[in-house]
């Protein structure tokens, strides 16, 4: 029991005088209560000066529609008092924290009541009333039935009445019913206005009530929801047992007991639950969010597609196996991540995907290969060989920390051969050097050596020949670039196949902004989803407090006291 | 006099190693952990399962980026089975059908048992009287019957 933990009441203050013609005496058990001798009547409760008339419950207009009843409540809950009754019945949970004493105080929940009926198209008996503090129930004319929880065939006609009033209310807030003419920014204000609105409702009214203009109000969810809370007069209330309604609200409060955890909470709702012969939805409707919710419009493929983009993103190498980049840990964190439900799905698509990647890769080595493995060999030359002075055992050493003297792709052979060429062609006059170079750009194909070529993009074949690094880039350049000046244009073909390509990345782009909307919008919805949990738990706490009290109350006066009441 | 092989004069290993070194020498790390781990509390076969965890992790690793992705070519396969990379005899068991995910060779030795059977972790699990979680005695599989 969390009782322990209760901090014991501070003494309360002396007793009022009692009016006159009231006694005070003792009963059996150690109670005290207060006989009236005139009018022979007793109660526990200390009477104060000008007695005055029980405050109603909730005051009764006088049409009938208003009233909900209490017995039938076969459908739901019948609201309000009839809930109450529940509640106060039951006297499973004594946890030690009574909020406050609010029974000194009006009841809040009297200044409760109908203000607005509206007939609910389509469902010609049933109409929906909205109360003061903005709660709504359905009331049913005829066999004077009210609900909280919409009944399934009325809920149809609420949402279409719902969808209508929105529509009036965007009109308008735009002010005329000409729709083009709104501008974005204007628009804009609007959504933000309703958000600002629907926001300071919600802090106003309670943790449980979804106020009815909110945007996400095509989801059905918000009808569900049992709308009746006692949170309502927290805020008129506003005394020292105010309180954060959920965990995340704020700080505990170091008066108060050790907060529940949402197991236990979850747990409770779901005993009460049981002991009402509830649905579990008519608690805890969104108990599903976390499983993903089939509902929601990202597919298989997208999922699949989200987590490849993720993979990509991350630079993922893809000869890594799953369980390094699981244990690595860096794409855990992405919201992509979850797009997918499961580890084996997860290590699926992980499989999929490594294996394109490397034979992606493998296509574009493969491009490379076809280019020239001599390349770099042939520009670090360039770079380091420039006097013939070294043999070719010097140069090695000198340069053996070089990646390139060490790779495994190029034969030690190979990188001999082509030095000592290379020294060979360095001790030649540089005229014939450059009558050679000569030779070797004219003898390049127009389509890739042509006027539109640069130093930075000459063609492969040039650059790899031992001719092209015999002259020292100080010569070579000048000259190349007055070849260049010299060669016509490129002759002109079809650039269809880059189109094609353009179009390709395109479309590609595309689709994944598309995945990454749907994703952003799935979260979204989950976040909502939790809110809306968590303001639930809240209710549910409430309730579980207001029971609280009841039960300390009854405890305190003993159960005979409680009978007595009833009777007076 | 044989030529004196050094890591300077060694054959260069085929394409496509320098892709997978990085991975082979975690792997390489892992089992040297696995090797130089304390065996203290546990029995004799019950220090040997790390060494078979990693074994069985490496091959897989190899199997994988061979036969599933294709990844790697038949060159380098070889020479990474000529070197030790992976289980030849266990890999040569995991193209057979019923023995895909088979997690060491001494689980399918019959002979070695009392009553001439696998180990008990070639059992499936739906034929299994509720027994929870079994750890084999050989190589601590949880169970690698290619039903599961």
């Amino acid at each position: 029991m969390l009782k322990s933990t209760h901090k014991p009441r501070q003494p309360p203050p002396p007793p009022p005088p009692l009016p006159q013609g009231w006694t005070e005496h003792t009963a059996l058990t150690g109670h005290s209560y207060f006989y009236h001798a005139q009018s022979g009547q007793s109660t526990y409760t200390r009477p104060i000066e000008q007695p005055q008339p029980p405050p109603p419950i909730f005051p009764s207009p006088s049409s009938s529609w208003v009233n909900p009843s209490y017995n039938n409540s076969s459908n739901g809950f019948a609201p309000q008092n009839a809930y109450d009754n529940n509640l106060r019945g039951r006297g499973g949970f004594h946890r030690g924290r009574g909020r406050g004493d609010h029974h000194g105080h009006g009841k809040p929940r009297q200044d409760d009541k109908p203000k607005h009926r509206y007939k609910i198209p389509g469902c010609a008996p049933w109409i929906l009333v909205k109360t003061k503090l903005g709660r709504r129930f359905v009331h049913n004319s005829e066999t004077n039935e009210s609900f909280w929880k919409f009944p399934e065939h009325v809920m149809k006609g609420v949402v279409e009445l719902d969808r209508i009033e929105r529509e009036k209310k965007a009109r308008r807030e735009r002010g005329e019913p000409s729709d083009d003419e709104a501008g974005e920014d204007e628009q804009a204000i609007a959504a933000e206005m309703l958000a600002a609105a629907s926001r300071v409702e919600g802090d106003a009214q309670g943790a449980s009530y979804a106020p009815p203009q909110r945007d996400a109000g095509e989801s059905s969810d918000e009808y569900e929801e049992v709308e009746v809370t006692d949170d309502e007069e927290e805020d008129e209330e506003g005394g020292p047992s105010k309180r954060p309604r959920t965990e995340s609200q704020g700080p505990e409060d170091p008066d108060q007991p050790v907060e529940f955890g949402e197991d236990d909470i979850a747990h409770q709702l779901a005993a009460m639950g049981a002991e009402y012969d509830l649905d579990p939805e008519d608690y805890d409707g969104g108990g599903e969010w976390d499983q993903g919710e089939g509902g929601l419009e990202l597919t298989e493929e997208d999922a699949t597609a989200l987590f490849r983009d993720l993979l990509d993103d991350f630079r993922i190498n893809p000869f890594t196996p799953f369980d390094s980049v699981i244990e690595n840990g860096a794409i855990i964190d992405d919201d992509r991540y979850v797009a997918l439900p499961n580890m084996n799905a997860r290590r699926r698509v992980y499989d999929i995907w490594s294996g394109d990647k490397i034979h992606e890769l493998k296509k574009r080595r493969e491009a490379e290969e076809k280019r020239d493995p001599r390349l770099p060999y042939i520009a670090f030359l360039d770079q380091k060989a420039r006097s013939a002075k070294l043999y070719w055992p010097e140069f090695k050493r000198a340069h053996r920390k070089e990646e390139i003297m060490r790779t495994t792709k190029f034969s030690d052979k190979d990188r001999e051969k082509l030095y000592r060429e290379h020294m060979k062609r360095l001790v030649l006059s540089q005229a014939t050097l450059k009558s050679d170079l000569a030779a070797l750009m004219k003898s390049l194909p127009l389509k890739s050596f042509n006027c539109s070529t640069t130093l930075a993009t000459l063609p492969i074949p040039l650059i790899v020949d031992l001719r092209f690094i015999s002259l020292a880039p100080s010569i070579r350049d000048p000259l190349v670039e007055a070849f260049i000046s010299t060669l016509p244009p490129a002759p002109t073909e079809s650039d269809n196949e880059e189109e094609e390509e353009d179009e390709e990345v395109m479309t590609r782009k595309a689709e994944r902004d598309r995945r990454e909307q749907a994703l952003r919008e799935r979260e979204n919805k989950v976040e909502e989803e939790r809110r809306r949990q968590r303001r639930e738990l809240g209710a549910g706490k409430a309730m579980l407090r207001e029971e609280e009290r009841e039960i300390q109350e009854a405890m305190r006066r003993g159960l005979r006291g409680d009978v007595e009441m009833g009777r007076a | 006099m044989p030529p004196i092989r050094s890591v300077r004069n060694r054959k260069p290993p085929p394409d496509g190693f320098d892709d997978i070194e990085d991975t082979l020498l975690d792997f390489g790390n892992k089992m040297k952990d696995a090797e130089n781990a304390s065996n203290e509390g546990k029995s004799r076969k019950q220090s040997l399962w790390p060494i078979f965890r990693v074994t069985h992790e490496r091959s897989r690793y190899i199997y994988d980026l061979y036969y599933e992705k294709e990844a790697i070519s038949r060159k380098l396969y070889d020479y990474l089975l000529a070197n030790g990379y992976a289980d030849k005899n266990l890999i040569a068991k995991w193209k057979k059908q019923g023995y895909e995910r088979l997690c060491c060779l001494t689980c399918i030795q019959t002979k070695e048992t009392n009553f001439n059977s696998t180990c008990i972790c070639r059992v499936p699990r739906e034929n299994m009287k509720d027994e929870g979680a079994v750890e084999c005695v050989n190589c601590g599989c949880h169970g690698c019957s290619s039903g599961d």
